[in-house]
Parts: structure tokens; C-alpha cells; sequence
């Protein structure tokens, strides 16, 4: 993983609608065996887990927003899952903001994936809403 | 074929600092709520927090096991709400709730579960639908 760790970018910043990607990738055999089974112990597969689609959610977030937004929390999680990922193979993502909005003096913001094969299948779509570690104007919405 | 909600075999996971922090190196979420002992006990978590998906893993492996096969069916569909965080020494198990399953040819098994630790505490809700093809 060279991508930068965190981002700092802020909820203003953050535009709803935006596409970003394809950000090609490969399931390595490393990672989809050690998130087969008990986390760090290697089960060896022929077929991505599930398990892996949340770190390729994340590494799609790392590439669109130049690292993990520091201080923010995930709320929801969503995946339909639509065709079998062999592991090793190549594939790609794309990454939007569906929406961003305010509830309970907290920010929150919804980030859209769709994963494709190297046959241009969608595998997946996904969604992913986070508790933004501040709000309009910089403001913070809690303590981190 | 009726399925039973019994054939859900239970699963966990033993979260540890170590456990959360090779999860940051496979994920590359390196974000300090989870890595930064120091920066997490001054957060209002008060202490590091496993990374959410970290806590579903119990479900994938019951489901992963009930269906014999590491990839889930084409039109599966997972839907999870975290209601809390899951930390070093935790035990998250993955206890399936409720079972709906359709009766057609292709049928398709709701499923729905949680994600608690070893005092019951809920830490995430999940909510499965998976289509099946009988015989």
C-alpha cells in the first residue's frame, strides 16, 4: 500500500456527484486469503471473499480523496454483489459521492463504488456512509 | 427443502491491537482511531476501535460456510448498520436473528443478524438477501 495514509480534506470540499476512477486493482492471493477466514489467518481461495470489497472501498477512497479522511467513522455499509471476482485477476473501481447532509449536529457522507472485471462486468456496487470529522464551514461535529 | 436457521454455524472474531493493526496493513486504513493508541484514548472512543468491516467477519464466515463457497451468489446483498465499536478484546460473534425463505425455484433467503461481543453488546445489525437455486 504507497498510497498517502490520511486526508484532510473537509466536508465543504466534498462535491456530490463527482466520479473518480477507474482505479485499477488485482486481489492479491495475500489479501484475499487472510480476510477468508479468522482476519491474518491464511485460507487459501480461488474466489475474492466478500470480505476483501471493504478494503477495495477504501482503497478507491484513499486515490479519490488523496488518503482515509482522518477522524471519521463508518456508519453503513452496503454491497450487492453480482458476479464472481477470481483472485489474481484484474479489475477496477469507481467512486462517487451520492449525497452529503446534516442529522443530529452531525455531518455524514455517502460514497457510491462500482466494481468492474477486466471484461467490463459490473462485480459489484457498494456504499459506504460516513460520519464526517467536521462539518460546513470547518466546523467540528465532534471531538476527534 | 426447508432451510433452517440452525444451519448458520456460529463464528467470531477475536479482535486485538494486533488483529486491528494487520487489518490497516491489508486494508491500508491506517486511520489513528484504530493504529493510534495515543490519539484514539484522547478521542471520545477513549481507546483505539476496530475498523468496521472487522466486525462482519464472523457473518461472511457463516455465510461463506453455509454456502460452501468463498464467493457469495450473483444478486446477494448486504446491508449494515454499526451501532458500535468493536476494541482490543473484544470477542465479536455473528448471531444470525431471523430466516425468511421464499418457496420459489430460485428462491431467495433473507437473512437477518447481528454482530455482538462476548457481554451482548450489539455492535452492528445485518440484514442478507441471497439467492439460492434449490436442488
Amino acid at each position: 500500500m504507497t498510497d498517502n495514509l490520511l486526508s484532510n480534506i473537509s466536508y465543504d470540499e466534498l462535491v456530490v456527484g463527482q466520479r473518480n476512477g477507474p482505479y485499477p486493482f488485482r486481489v492479491s492471493a495475500e489479501l484475499a486469503s487472510n480476510l477468508a477466514g479468522p482476519i491474518g489467518v491464511p485460507v487459501p481461495v480461488k474466489w475474492t471473499p466478500p470480505a476483501v470489497f471493504p478494503t477495495v472501498f477504501l482503497m478507491a477512497l484513499r486515490r479519490s480523496m488523496g488518503g482515509i479522511p482522518s477522524g471519521s467513522i463508518l456508519a453503513k455499509q452496503q454491497m450487492e454483489l453480482l458476479r464472481p471476482l477470481a483472485v489474481e485477476s484484474e479489475a477496477r473501481v469507481v467512486t462517487w459521492i451520492g449525497e452529503k447532509y446534516l442529522r443530529r449536529e452531525r455531518a455524514f457522507v455517502v460514497f457510491e463504488f462500482e466494481v468492474r472485471d477486466d471484461q467490463d462486468e459490473v462485480v459489484l456496487t457498494g456504499r459506504k456512509v460516513i460520519v464526517w470529522p467536521n462539518g460546513p464551514r470547518g466546523d467540528l461535529t465532534h471531538d476527534n | 427443502m426447508t432451510i433452517e436457521i440452525s444451519e448458520f454455524k456460529p463464528m467470531e472474531e477475536v479482535i486485538t491491537q494486533d488483529s486491528i493493526n494487520r487489518y490497516a496493513e491489508l486494508s491500508g486504513d491506517f486511520n489513528p482511531l484504530h493504529v493510534d493508541v495515543a490519539f484514539a484514548a484522547a478521542s471520545e472512543f477513549a481507546g483505539t476501535i476496530a475498523h468496521g468491516p472487522m466486525q462482519l467477519q464472523p457473518f461472511f464466515r457463516s455465510l461463506s460456510a453455509w454456502l460452501d463457497s468463498d464467493a457469495f451468489p450473483a444478486g446477494t446483498k448486504v446491508s449494515v448498520t454499526y451501532r458500535h465499536p468493536a476494541r482490543p478484546g473484544d470477542t465479536v460473534h455473528f448471531e444470525p436473528l431471523s430466516l425468511v425463505e421464499s418457496l420459489d425455484e430460485y428462491a431467495v433467503v433473507r437473512l437477518e443478524g447481528q454482530s455482538v461481543n462476548q457481554d451482548g453488546t450489539l455492535l452492528a445489525q445485518i440484514d442478507a438477501t441471497v439467492p439460492i437455486r434449490r436442488g
